[in-house]
C-alpha cells in the first residue's frame, strides 16, 4: 500500500478495492463448494491437507486452516462488509493524510477478522484476534486531530489487550493438559477439568468483551463513535467475529461436555441486559453514531438469546427439535443482518458528519431537503433495524420472538419491547436530523459523494432482498451454519478424519 | 424462498407488500378525493398556530436532547442507576470483567458437567 500510496493515491485506492473484491469472490466460490461438498480444509506449510498428524508428533503442529458452513457464513458478513466499507472510504477519507497507512491497517484488520473465521485452530485464532485488535485500535485513532479519537482507540486496544490475554492464559491451560491446539482434536480429547472450566469462563468472557456484551460494553460506544465510519462498519464484522468465537467456543469446543444450560442461560442473560441496556442507553445518546452504537449492544442482545436458547437445550434433543433449531437460526440469521443494517445506518450517519462535521444530533435539522437519498436509506436501515416486515431485521426477530416464546415468553416479550423502543430511537434520530425545516446554516448542503451513495445503495440492496427473500439466507446460510454448530461430532470426525 | 417456516407459523413478505401497497393505493385515493379549491399564498395554506407568528426555523425545531423528555423524565432513577457505573474509566471496565470473570467462573465451576462427560 505504501509503494503503491507513492506512485499514485488512486492506484491505492484500486489495489486495495480490487483485493477485497477478489477476496469476496473467492469466499463466494468457497462458499458454493461448501454447500455442495461440505467442510473443507488446508494445511499450512503441508503438501497435503491429509498430513495433519506426523507420526513423529503426538499433536497436529500446522496451521490448520477449516471452513464449514458456519465459518463461511461469517466470512461473507466479514468480506462484504469489507468490501463496502472500503468503497464508502474512498470518498470520506479523500481528504485525510495518510492514507497509505489506512488502507494498510484497513486490509490487516480484514485479514485478523477472516483468520479468526477461517482457522481451525485455537492458537492461530488469538494470534488473528490480536493482529485484528492491534489495527483496529490504530484505525479507531486514526483522526488524531479530534481529541475523542486516540481516547477511543486507547481503549479499543487496552479492551483487546485484556480479552487477547485471557484467551491466550485459556489457551495455555489447555494445551498444558492435552498438548494440542486444534479446535478438533482438543474437542475430541476435552474431559472438562476443573482446569477445562476456568479455560471456558475465561474464553467466554473474553469474547463477551470483545463483542461488546453488557456490563462490559462501555468501550465500544466510546471506540465506534469516534472511528472513521468505514472503520466503524468494519469494527462491526469484527464484534461478530467474536461472537463467531464465543459459539465455536461453546459449541465445538466444549459442546455436550459442558453444561450446556448453564452457559445457555449466561448467553441468555447477558443477551437480555444487552437488548434492554443497550436501548434504553441509546435513548439518551445526542451523538447519532453513539446512539447507534449502543442499538448495536442491543442487537448483539438478540443474538446471544436466539443462540443462547439453541444452547441452553443443545442436550435435549426434544427441546432442540421443537424450537431451539430456529431460536438458533433466528440469531444466526440476525447476524448477518444487524451487519447489514447498522452498517447501513452508520454509513448515512458518516455521510452526515462528512457534509456538516458534526455528530450532535442537537445540531441538525432539516437535513432530508438536501440528503433526501441519504434519508430515505437512513429511514430503511432504522425500520430494519426496528423488525418492520417486509426488511429482512423482521425476518430474523420473527424466528426469535415465536422460538424464545416456547423457551420462556419473558424473554420474547422482553425482546418485543425492545424492538418497539428500538423503532422509537430512530424515530427521534430521524425527527431530530432530518425533518423540519431546513435550518439556514444547512442550505448549501449537497447530497453524499457518489462512492458513499454507492455502498449504502448496495447494503439497502441486500436488505430488501433479504427481507423479501429470507428463504435465501435461512437455506442456503443459516441453517448449513447452525448444523455446522450444534453437530459437534461431525465437526470433529471431518477433521480428525483428515477430510 | 419467499416463504419463511418459522415451525409454529409461516411469513410470506410478498403478500405484506402486496397488502401494504393496496392500502397505499386506497390512501392516496382518498386524498385525491379532498377539498381542492384552496387558494395557494393565501391565508389558507399558512401554518397555524394558535394565531401566533411561526418561529424561525433555528427556534421552531425541537432538538434532539427535548424528544422524549416525559420518558426520560419518568425513567430517571432506572437511567441514575445505570448511569452510574458507566464512568467511563477504562479501569473501572476492567474491573466490571473481572467480576463478570469471577461470577461466570463460579456458576461454571458449581453447576458440573454436561451429558457427554468423559
Amino acid at each position: 500500500m505504501p509503494i503503491a500510496g507513492m506512485i499514485n493515491s488512486k492506484l491505492r485506492n484500486t489495489i486495495a478495492i480490487a483485493g477485497l473484491l477478489f477476496t469476496e469472490f473467492l469466499v463466494v466460490v468457497l462458499a458454493r463448494d461448501i454447500y455442495l461438498n461440505g467442510l473443507h480444509m488446508y494445511t499450512l506449510g503441508a503438501s497435503s491437507p491429509e498430513i495433519t498428524t506426523p507420526a513423529k508428533f503426538i499433536f497436529p503442529v500446522r496451521i490448520i486452516l477449516e471452513v464449514d458452513s458456519m465459518n463461511i457464513f461469517m466470512a461473507l458478513i466479514s468480506s462484504t462488509i469489507a468490501l463496502i466499507a472500503a468503497i464508502y472510504s474512498m470518498a470520506s477519507m479523500k481528504k485525510e493524510t495518510g492514507q497509505d497507512k489506512f488502507y494498510f491497517l484497513t486490509l490487516l484488520l480484514v485479514s485478523g477478522m477472516l483468520g479468526m473465521e477461517m482457522t481451525g485452530d485455537i492458537f492461530n485464532m488469538f494470534v488473528f484476534l490480536e493482529i485484528a485488535s492491534i489495527s483496529g485500535g490504530a484505525l479507531v485513532a486514526f483522526r488524531t486531530r479530534y481529541a475523542d479519537s486516540p481516547e477511543g482507540g486507547l481503549k479499543y486496544i487496552v479492551v483487546s489487550a485484556i480479552a487477547g490475554l485471557m484467551v491466550l492464559f485459556a489457551i495455555g491451560l489447555l494445551y498444558s493438559q492435552y498438548d494440542l491446539l486444534n479446535i478438533a482434536a482438543l474437542a475430541n480429547a476435552i474431559q472438562y477439568t476443573t482446569l477445562d472450566k476456568i479455560a471456558l469462563a475465561l474464553l467466554a468472557m473474553a469474547f463477551l468483551m470483545k463483542l461488546g456484551s453488557v456490563p462490559m460494553h462501555m468501550w465500544l460506544p466510546d471506540a465506534y463513535s469516534v472511528a472513521p465510519t468505514a472503520i466503524t462498519v468494519i469494527l462491526l464484522a469484527n464484534s461478530q467475529a467474536s461472537m463467531y468465537a464465543l459459539f465455536r467456543t461453546c459449541f465445538s469446543l466444549f459442546g455436550l461436555t459442558m453444561n450446556v444450560n448453564t452457559l445457555g442461560w449466561m448467553l441468555i442473560i447477558l443477551g437480555v441486559l444487552s437488548m434492554f441496556i443497550g436501548v434504553t442507553m441509546a435513548v439518551l445518546q445526542r451523538d447519532i453514531k453513539r446512539l447507534i452504537a449502543y442499538n448495536c449492544i442491543c442487537e448483539s442482545g438478540f443474538m446471544l438469546l436466539g443462540v443462547g436458547v439453541g444452547l441452553a437445550v443443545l442436550d435435549n434433543p426434544t427441546a432442540l427439535a421443537t424450537y431451539g433449531f430456529q431460536a438458533m437460526t433466528g440469531g444466526i440469521f440476525h447476524m448477518v443482518n444487524h451487519a447489514l443494517f447498522e452498517g447501513l445506518l452508520f454509513l448515512a450517519a458518516g455521510v452526515i458528519f462528512h457534509r456538516i462535521g458534526t455528530r450532535n444530533l442537537n445540531e441538525m435539522g432539516g437535513l432530508g431537503h438536501g440528503l433526501k437519498f441519504t434519508a430515505v436509506l437512513f429511514l430503511l436501515g432504522a425500520f430494519a433495524s426496528s423488525g418492520l416486515p417486509p426488511l429482512n431485521g423482521f425476518a430474523s426477530k420473527i424466528l426469535i420472538y415465536e422460538s424464545v416464546y416456547h423457551f420462556n415468553p419473558v424473554l420474547a416479550i422482553i425482546a418485543v419491547i425492545v424492538s418497539i423502543i428500538t423503532l422509537a430511537i430512530f424515530v427521534k434520530v430521524f425527527f431530530s436530523a432530518f425533518t423540519g425545516q431546513m435550518l439556514p446554516k444547512f442550505k448549501e448542503i449537497k447530497e453524499a459523494p457518489k462512492p458513499m451513495m454507492i455502498s449504502m445503495t448496495i447494503l439497502s440492496g441486500i436488505i430488501i432482498l433479504f427481507g423479501l427473500f429470507p428463504g435465501i439466507v435461512v437455506d442456503w446460510l443459516a441453517h448449513p451454519a447452525v448444523n455446522a454448530l450444534i453437530n459437534q461430532a461431525s465437526y470433529i470426525n471431518a477433521i480428525i478424519g483428515g477430510r | 424462498m419467499v416463504i419463511l417456516e418459522s415451525g409454529y407459523a409461516f411469513w410470506n413478505p410478498i403478500i405484506w407488500v402486496i397488502a401494504l401497497a393496496t392500502v397505499m393505493i386506497l390512501a392516496l385515493y382518498f386524498r385525491s378525493r379532498g377539498q381542492k379549491n384552496y387558494k395557494k399564498g393565501t391565508a389558507q395554506t399558512k401554518i397555524f398556530l394558535c394565531g401566533e407568528d411561526v418561529p424561525e426555523p433555528e427556534l421552531g425545531h425541537i432538538k434532539a436532547s427535548n424528544v422524549y423528555w416525559g420518558f426520560l423524565e419518568t425513567l430517571k432513577d432506572y437511567y441514575y442507576a445505570i448511569l452510574k457505573p458507566q464512568t467511563g474509566i477504562i479501569n473501572d471496565l476492567a474491573l466490571w470483567f473481572v467480576l463478570l470473570l469471577a461470577i461466570g467462573a463460579i456458576v461454571i465451576l458449581a453447576t458440573g458437567a454436561g451429558a457427554v462427560a468423559k
